[in-house]
């Protein structure tokens, strides 16, 4: 007998349908799996065969086939297990056909026929209601991330038996069981998750740091901390992460997808609304930053999307994870390219780094820092200028001094901030209406004199300061994007001198090291 | 040019390229030989006839006999071509300075001009690792020296004697840098552009030949050319252990004035300077008093720079007085003006415009110019 099951495997964040066809008849007995399998699904035949075997379910020797198409796709992973054994089951004439018509089945199965959670689950739901699939049967465990999709009945399995049930009950009476999420909370709680402890009220004093954050929280504009050790950059970073708004719901499904092909996606259960943080190590290889394997996994800039990646001692990257960088800062996502086809990962982010002026980390405190001029040279030639050139904003962290730390004066409360920074953010968005872009940190180099129009004086500071700090034309755009921003922030709609004035404050370091020689 | 040239050959230039002797030895082989060529065709046994001689040196000497004519004439040719110039013990252009010291070098490699007697010369030496006071202050004084018609003395070092030098160019005045390279060599590369200018308009020199790699058995030797060829020298920056105060050591051993810049007893790299004084060295306050005390009167009284007037508004008085040399940072300034951060902006960007103030590093402002 004949049987097919309809199942799906994840490609990069999408995820593409797959048929399990299987085919029992009588001859030598035999269990031959065809349609271009990796290891791991070529093992799917040995787990099924106890899985089935230790439910309880005793099928005669004969021989069965089993195909998975497309063939031209190579499959791997884990979730053609239960696709498999469903199929198997109707061929041998255990299931009804009809009552697998219609469903989508992903998961993995263990000797004892327990269904597991797997990866990707998100992307394969998503695929499921796009090919107008209106129910799904995914491991129990995985079912909160399927449950985000709308307009899809969701059968959580548990066991094979407990499956075979369940599909019949389906059959039966569909009306029982609800479409959509149960459970609605998943996404509302983008505020108050937050911990006190990375709230920008925790940190005293800074007046420029937390002047330069809100800037660039409002503008997504990159941003580059420099200064000696204990200065607080680590806290003000992750403190930049409470003061941007909250995702939208396209961005978050988008973001969900990536954590739900990582298997991470418990991480974003509860905060699912909330901009990601990620503070990679620096000993972080070239795989865990851009996304790698003959199979791409996302990497940390994928994890980062929509949120802030914070890179802590940028000088200790290894130069390779730092270029790689490059190419997604500008297109905001990332290619990878491998024999099994081309992967695109989402990486839209907003890079903030932190690294001390010198090895010591006191420059220009020459009392305490013993650094030469080749020393503090050789530590900034770590970093690549095309890489310095897209920071847009460039601050000096000092160490806060005793009496603001001690002066306990009350602190502006992160939620305060975000509320200024989603004005700023709306601004933005009202005039970029219907152009596609979001940010002022996004405007395309040709369209800059179009968005940041200049009063007369501050337009005659950008020249004169271009002459003068010898700016590139990448270097003079950056500038304007930046005081846009500030303009934004005093809802004023030209650039005065003022918002220039203060942009020059946090342009990045130049090509002439410290200017100190 | 030719013509100078032609008053060394390439037996002087050989013995002058001949780093294992010192300039003493080589100044007394010269007299026993009557001249180099004596010495380039001298067989063993002469040579180990001269008890100043040891082993190592008369091995030396015969290993250096091994040098071909054409190459020694090849070598004469590249100097040639780059303006290097030879002046040699006892010649006229060799400086007289130097005749004094002891161990003076035995010849001199230069370009641009060999620095004569007849003016004052100050040696300005100091850390590589300085704060921006110290540079400020080395950069003044050079100046101030050259406008005095001083001619300043350093060893192009990062650093201090760079930052004289530099102010001594700016002065256009005259400078001489003494190398512990080859004097077509430029060490450190950062002061490519100091070190074409001083070619230009001062004078590089060097007692080791063309190609010298800067090797750190160089420098201290460097230092006795520094101090012999100046009248006084000053230390403006160095810390307890510094390479300046082998320069000072020098300059006492040769009978030269000795100064030294003051300064806070707390700051490390004041430490070597504030001992100098302990110990008895002149105290560097004013340009007035140390010319004077130096017999150095200069030519032109009213060249002392006039002084401008500013006016200023008072936001930025404000600003311009919680200024000095020492890097204040953004934030600091913040806090002690009382200003808001545009007002201090805007108050930072008139003063930079009018040239007042200089950002000398990521959002660390200092005055710029110190008036001595």
């Amino acid at each position: 007998m004949y049987s097919i099951v309809s199942t799906a495997i994840v490609c990069g964040i999408r995820s593409v349908l797959i048929q399990v066809e299987a085919d029992v008849c009588d001859g030598m007995p035999a269990f031959e799996m065809v349609g271009v399998l990796s290891s791991e699904v070529k093992e799917a035949k040995e787990r099924i065969r106890a899985a089935i075997r230790n439910s309880g379910i005793r099928l005669a020797p004969k021989k069965i086939t089993v195909n998975l198409y497309p063939a031209d796709i190579r499959k791997s992973g884990t979730v053609f297990d239960l696709p498999i054994a469903l199929a198997i089951l109707a061929a041998y004439g255990r299931i009804p056909q009809e009552y697998l018509d219609n469903i989508l089945f992903a998961g993995e199965i263990s000797l004892n026929g327990e269904i597991r959670p797997t990866q990707g689950v998100l992307p394969m739901v998503l695929a499921a209601q796009e090919a107008g699939k209106k129910v799904v049967c995914v491991p129990r465990d995985n079912i909160r991330e399927a449950q985000i999709v709308k307009g899809v009945t969701i059968l959580p399995g548990d066991n094979l038996n407990q499956v075979t049930e369940l599909i019949e009950t389906f059959f039966d009476e569909p009306g029982t069981f609800m479409a959509g999420r149960p459970d609605t909370n998943i996404e509302e709680n983008g505020e108050n998750t937050q911990n006190a402890d990375s709230d920008f009220a925790s940190i005293h004093g800074q007046k420029i740091l937390k002047r330069a954050c809100e800037i660039a929280a409002s503008g997504r504009h990159n941003m580059l901390m420099l200064g000696s050790p204990g200065a607080g950059k680590t806290m003000a970073a992750r403190a930049v992460s409470t003061i941007l708004p909250p995702l939208t719901e396209e961005e978050a499904l988008e973001l969900a997808r990536v954590y739900s092909v990582m298997g991470m996606f418990g991480q974003r259960e509860t905060n699912f609304r909330q901009r990601p943080y990620r503070s990679p190590h620096h000993t972080i290889s070239l795989a865990g930053m851009a996304g790698g394997g003959t199979v791409p996994k996302p990497g940390e800039i994928s994890l980062a999307h929509k949120g802030v990646l914070f890179l802590d001692e940028l000088t200790e990257f290894a130069k390779p994870v730092l270029e790689v960088l490059r190419q997604p800062l500008e297109e905001q996502e990332i290619r990878l390219v491998r024999k099994s086809g081309t992967y695109f990962y989402p990486a839209d982010i907003m890079l903030i780094a932190a690294m001390n002026p010198c090895n010591c980390g006191y420059f220009p405190d020459r009392n305490r820092c013993t650094c030469s001029s080749a020393m503090i040279e050789r530590h900034l030639n770590k970093i690549s200028r095309p890489l310095l050139d897209r920071m847009d904003i460039c601050v000096e962290v000092s160490r806060p001094r005793l009496q603001e730390l001690i002066a306990k004066q009350p602190e502006e409360r992160s939620a305060q901030i975000r509320k200024r920074v989603q004005r700023t953010q709306h601004v933005q968005r009202e005039r970029f209406a219907g152009t596609g872009i979001l940010y002022n940190s996004r405007i395309p180099a040709s369209a800059v004199e179009n968005w940041c129009v200049m009063e007369p004086e501050g337009e005659e500071l950008m020249h004169e300061s271009f002459e003068r700090l010898k700016l590139t034309a990448r270097g003079y755009y950056r500038v304007l994007r930046v005081a846009r921003t500030i303009a934004d922030m005093e809802e004023a709609e030209k650039i005065g001198y003022s918002h220039v004035c203060e942009s020059l404050l946090y342009r990045s370091i130049d090509r002439k090291v410290w200017e100190w020689e | 040019m030719r013509e100078k040239q032609a008053a060394y050959n390439r037996y002087e230039y050989w013995l002058a390229s001949l780093v294992a002797l010192s300039g003493r030895k080589k100044i007394y082989l010269r007299t026993v030989f009557a001249d180099a060529k004596g010495l380039y065709h001298a067989s063993p046994q002469t040579l180990e006839r001269i008890c100043v001689l040891t082993e190592r040196e008369q091995q030396a000497i015969q290993a250096a006999q091994g040098r071909s004519e054409e190459e020694l004439e090849g070598q004469l040719e590249y100097c040639v071509q780059n303006g290097i110039h030879l002046a040699v013990w006892g010649q006229e252009d060799y400086p007289a300075r130097l005749e004094h010291i002891y161990n003076p070098p035995y010849a001199l490699f230069y370009r641009g001009d060999c620095p004569q007697s007849a003016r004052s010369a100050i040696g300005i030496v100091g850390a590589r690792n300085c704060t921006h006071y110290g540079k400020a202050v080395a950069e003044q004084i050079g100046k101030e020296l050259a406008l005095a018609g001083v001619r300043v003395i350093s060893g192009m070092a990062a650093g201090i004697d760079g930052a004289a030098q530099r102010g001594a160019l700016l002065g256009r005045g005259s400078t001489c840098a003494v190398l512990g390279c080859g004097v077509d060599v430029c060490y450190p590369a950062g002061n490519r552009k100091l070190y074409e200018q001083l070619v230009e308009e001062g004078c590089v020199l060097s007692e080791y030949p063309p190609h010298t790699r800067p090797l750190a058995v160089n420098f201290p030797q460097r230092n006795r050319i520094i101090s012999g060829l100046s009248d006084g020298v000053l230390v403006v920056e160095a810390r307890e252990k510094s390479g300046s105060l082998i320069t000072a050591d020098f300059a006492l051993e040769q009978g030269k004035e000795l100064y030294a810049v003051p300064g806070r007893i707390s700051d490390l790299s004041s430490q070597g300077t504030n001992r100098l004084i302990r110990q008895g060295a002149g105290i560097f306050l004013n340009m007035e008093d140390f010319l004077q005390e130096m017999h150095i009167f200069t030519k032109t009284e009213e060249n002392s720079s006039t002084k401008k007037k500013i006016v200023l508004e008072n936001s930025e008085r404000l600003v311009y007085s919680c200024l000095d040399l020492t890097p204040r940072n953004l934030e600091e300034l913040l806090s002690e003006t009382g200003l808001g951060l545009g007002a201090l902006m805007k108050a930072l960007e008139t003063l930079r415009n009018m040239g007042i103030v200089t950002e000398i590093y990521k959002n660390y402002y200092v005055r710029s110019g110190i008036s001595i």
